[in-house]
Order: structure tokens, then C-alpha cells, then sequence
């Protein structure tokens, strides 16, 4: 559970990072979603049960730093972070533009699946606060700090195959 | 069914993680829960990360800022330190400028003396020869300035011209050892003659009778008995006054009226009206000296 903690503090770190950058940059419609390339990180390195707490720790924690904790975003986490384990059994990632990429992609999920489950679960939310417009360039960002940040997830613990065979654990 | 709880421990596990936010979010909707112990925590230890991250970019931004606004200033000190200077050297050609129009000016005002025309002349130059103490002025035949005319400023007598060109001449100023000209002490209106010592400093007072009445600081003047300068103009004031017990003439001296070494502007004056038909009575010396020597 080592590797929840860190997550869950690197995680807690990049929002405190990410909400003053934002502050200052001032990108209201396009963020950085930094807890998306660690749950990616996670989905790819980490076992199922570890990976899904870190998921949800990350997840937590973004709900909170958003201001809004409904809950959304943890459950979106563990989501993505089981997609991402889907995706990383059918792909092979390496390398720290490989990781850009995968986490592009868990990225371009995450914001649609916060669209779609947003548009279910309330019809008083705006939608506006979601908009897609952004998306295109909050995937690149979240990309382009997720090759940033490979180096220093990769401290996280030996790349290693995950523990377990499966996508969710169940022995093939 | 505890065994099967337990060998799918992780995967049921993994659904609690997922159902438990999902379950909160389909119960909530859009409301926000108060935060609790633990959020209170979390915020907590993320706040002096933020304090700390906003004051190090206020700062950087503070320090780029006060950098930036040093360089406009020091770029705007430069700019004001060459318009200082351009506006002192603007200042100073405008002293200079009103300076020579003030001459200018007292030149054009000189009392009439003369018949023909004045010309005003600027002194472009000196002799290099120091036996011959002569000024090169820049105006000449085009100008209606011709040989023998006197030349003088508004302190007194400068000399007279010595040599034409078409643009320029040469004036033999009356310190120069080969000027003379007639002369009369204004208080006494005694006459006598007056001659250049080759020092631009002082004159000699000539053939004034050992009888005259002469004090040190008298005024003399031009007397216009040699047909070239006008009577009436300041030549200098008498020094060294010496009555010897013989001799019918007294020894004295004169310091010209006229500081040979800046002049900058002159009169040219017509020589007076009696000298046209007559014959000079002490005609210039520099008729005598033509020529190089």
C-alpha cells in the first residue's frame, strides 16, 4: 500500500500545484488533469486491488480540491483506472511518450465519461461547466504533463510486470 | 459463500471502491457535502503548499517586475540624461546666439560716424605671422569694404583695413608696431599721436606737449585728423603718464579701449567725409609696409 500513499500525496501535491498554476494561468475551460496520468500510471504498473485504492485515493482527492466533492470524480477514477487496465492489456506502452499517449487517451475517457455521467445523474447541472470545448486541450496538457511527470512516477517502485494476470484479477 | 468472499476478496473489493463514490453521486446529485475530519485534514496539508507556491511566483513576479521597471527606468535615464544634453548644448548655442545678437545689435546701434555705409564683419581669422599683428574679417570688395576704411567695435577702434579680397580682408589692428594714427584726450582735447607697440595690450602715446594737461586714466580718442578714422572714437585710456625734466614731449602710454584677443565682431565704417579729396595728415603706416617681409 506503498504505492497508494504516494500516489495519493503525489496526487495531493500536483492539485495544490495544479490549483495555483491555474490561478495564475488562468485556464478556465482546458485543466491539467495530473490525477488522470497517475491513475493511468497506476492502471499500467500496479496491481488491481492497489491500483483501484490508489485510483480511488486520487479520485477523492480531486473531488475535494475541486470544490464540488459529490463523489464523481472518485468513482470516474477507479473507472478509468479499470479501463486503463482493459486498454494497457491490448497495447503495449513504453517510454515516457508512450505513457503521454496512454494517458491521452485515459484522459479523453475520463472527461467523457464526466460529460456523460453528468448529463445522467443531473439535469440542473450546466452544462457548462463540462463542456467539451475544452477537452481537445485538456488531453494534450494532461499529456504533456504526464511525459513530465514519467520520470519521477517511475520512482514509484520498479517497472515491473503487474503482479496479477487479468484485467481484474480473475486467473485466466 | 465465505470461501467465495474470500478468493474474489480484490474484485469485490475493486466493486466497493467503484460503487461506494457512484452510489454518493446517484444519492447526492449536484449536492455538496460538508467536508468532513478527513477532507479537513487533507485541505489543511495542502494549504501551506499553496501559500508557499503563491508567495515563491508573487515573489518571482515582484522581483521580474521591479526588474523590468528598473530597466524602463534605466532606459528611460539614458534617454533623459542625452536629452539633458542635447537641450544644455541647446541652451548654451542659445546664450552664444543671444550673446551675438546683443554685439550684433550694439554694432548696428554705433553713433554715426562716418558717411557711407557700415558693414558688419565677423573676424574669421588671425595672422599666423606675429610680427604683423592683423585679423582676417569675412567681408570684403563684394561688400563695399575697401582699403584704408576703419574698423571698430562698440568699446572703441579696432584698426583699419589693410589689405581686400573680394570676400575677405585683413585689418591691421592698432597695436600692430606699424600703426598710427591722430589722436586727442577727450578731457582736455589736447591732440597728439598715438602708435601700436606690437603688444596687444598697450598702446604709445606720441607728441603730446610736455606742457598738456594728462592724467593716468584719461580718456583718448580718435582726433580724425588722419583722414582715416572718424574723430570722437575711443582709442584707450592713458597710463604711465612720465614729464621729463626736458624735451618738448611727455612719455605716456595707452591701454587700448578695444581686447584684441576676442574679437568676434566689427564695424567697417566709411572714412569720414574730408578724407575723400584731401590727403590723409597722418596717413596710415600700413601704406608703408606692403609686401611681405
Amino acid at each position: 500500500m506503498t504505492r497508494v500513499a504516494l500516489a495519493a500525496a503525489l496526487a495531493l501535491a500536483l492539485l495544490a500545484v495544479e490549483s495555483v498554476l491555474v490561478k495564475y494561468l488562468g485556464l478556465t475551460l482546458a485543466r491539467i488533469d495530473v490525477t488522470v496520468a497517475i491513475v493511468a500510471f497506476l492502471a499500467l504498473r500496479s496491481g488491481l486491488l492497489e491500483g483501484a485504492c490508489g485510483s480511488f485515493a486520487v479520485g477523492y482527492l480531486l473531488d475535494l480540491m475541486s470544490g464540488r466533492p459529490t463523489g464523481l470524480y472518485t468513482f470516474l477514477a477507479v473507472l478509468t483506472f479499470l479501463l486503463g487496465r482493459i486498454g494497457a492489456s491490448l497495447v503495449e506502452v513504453r517510454g515516457a511518450a508512450g505513457f503521454a499517449l496512454f494517458a491521452m487517451a485515459a484522459d479523453a475517457v475520463h472527461g467523457l465519461l464526466a460529460l456523460g455521467v453528468t448529463w445522467l445523474t443531473s439535469k440542473t447541472w450546466g452544462m457548462g461547466a463540462l463542456s467539451p470545448a475544452g477537452l481537445p486541450l485538456e488531453v494534450l496538457l494532461t499529456g504533456t504533463a504526464a511525459f513530465c511527470l514519467y520520470p519521477l512516477l517511475q520512482k514509484f517502485g520498479p517497472v515491473a510486470e503487474r503482479p496479477e494476470p487479468g484485467l481484474i484479477g480473475l486467473p485466466r | 459463500m465465505l470461501a467465495l468472499l474470500k478468493r474474489h476478496r480484490e474484485p469485490l473489493l475493486v466493486l466497493v471502491l467503484l460503487a461506494y463514490p457512484l452510489l454518493q453521486l446517484l444519492g447526492t446529485g449536484a449536492r455538496v457535502r460538508e467536508p468532513n475530519l478527513i477532507d479537513r485534514i487533507l485541505l489543511g496539508a495542502t494549504a501551506p503548499l499553496q501559500r508557499l507556491l503563491v508567495a515563491g511566483i508573487d515573489g518571482a513576479a515582484g522581483a521580474w517586475e521591479r526588474y523590468v521597471s528598473l530597466r524602463r527606468v534605466e532606459r528611460e535615464n539614458r534617454a533623459l540624461r542625452g536629452e539633458v544634453q542635447a537641450l544644455r548644448a541647446e541652451v548654451g548655442g542659445m546664450a552664444e546666439a543671444r550673446q551675438e545678437n546683443e554685439r550684433l545689435r550694439r554694432l548696428l546701434n554705433y553713433p554715426d560716424v562716418g558717411t557711407g555705409p557700415r558693414v558688419v564683419a565677423r573676424v574669421v581669422g588671425i595672422s599666423p605671422d606675429a610680427n604683423r599683428l592683423t585679423v582676417r574679417i569675412d567681408r570684403g570688395e563684394a561688400d563695399g569694404v575697401r582699403r584704408n576704411m576703419p574698423v571698430v567695435t562698440t568699446d572703441g577702434v579696432v584698426g583699419q583695413v589693410l589689405r581686400v579680397t573680394g570676400s575677405g580682408a585683413d585689418v591691421l589692428l592698432l597695436v600692430d608696431p606699424n600703426s598710427r594714427l591722430g589722436v586727442r584726450v577727450q578731457r582736455t582735447r589736447a591732440r597728439a599721436g598715438a602708435a601700436g607697440t606690437g603688444d596687444d595690450r598697450l598702446l604709445r602715446l606720441d607728441y603730446l606737449l610736455r606742457a598738456e594737461d594728462l592724467e593716468e586714466g584719461d580718456a583718448v580718442v580718435t582726433s580724425g585728423t588722419d583722414g582715416i578714422y572718424p574723430p570722437g572714437l575711443m582709442v584707450g585710456r592713458a597710463t604711465r603718464v612720465q614729464r621729463q625734466g626736458s624735451g618738448m614731449f611727455l612719455g605716456a602710454m595707452l591701454l587700448p579701449s578695444v581686447d584684441f584677443s576676442r574679437l568676434e565682431e566689427v564695424l567697417v565704417l566709411s572714412p569720414p567725409a574730408s578724407s575723400g579729396g584731401m590727403a590723409p595728415r597722418a596717413a596710415p603706416v600700413s601704406t608703408r609696409v606692403e609686401g611681405p617681409r
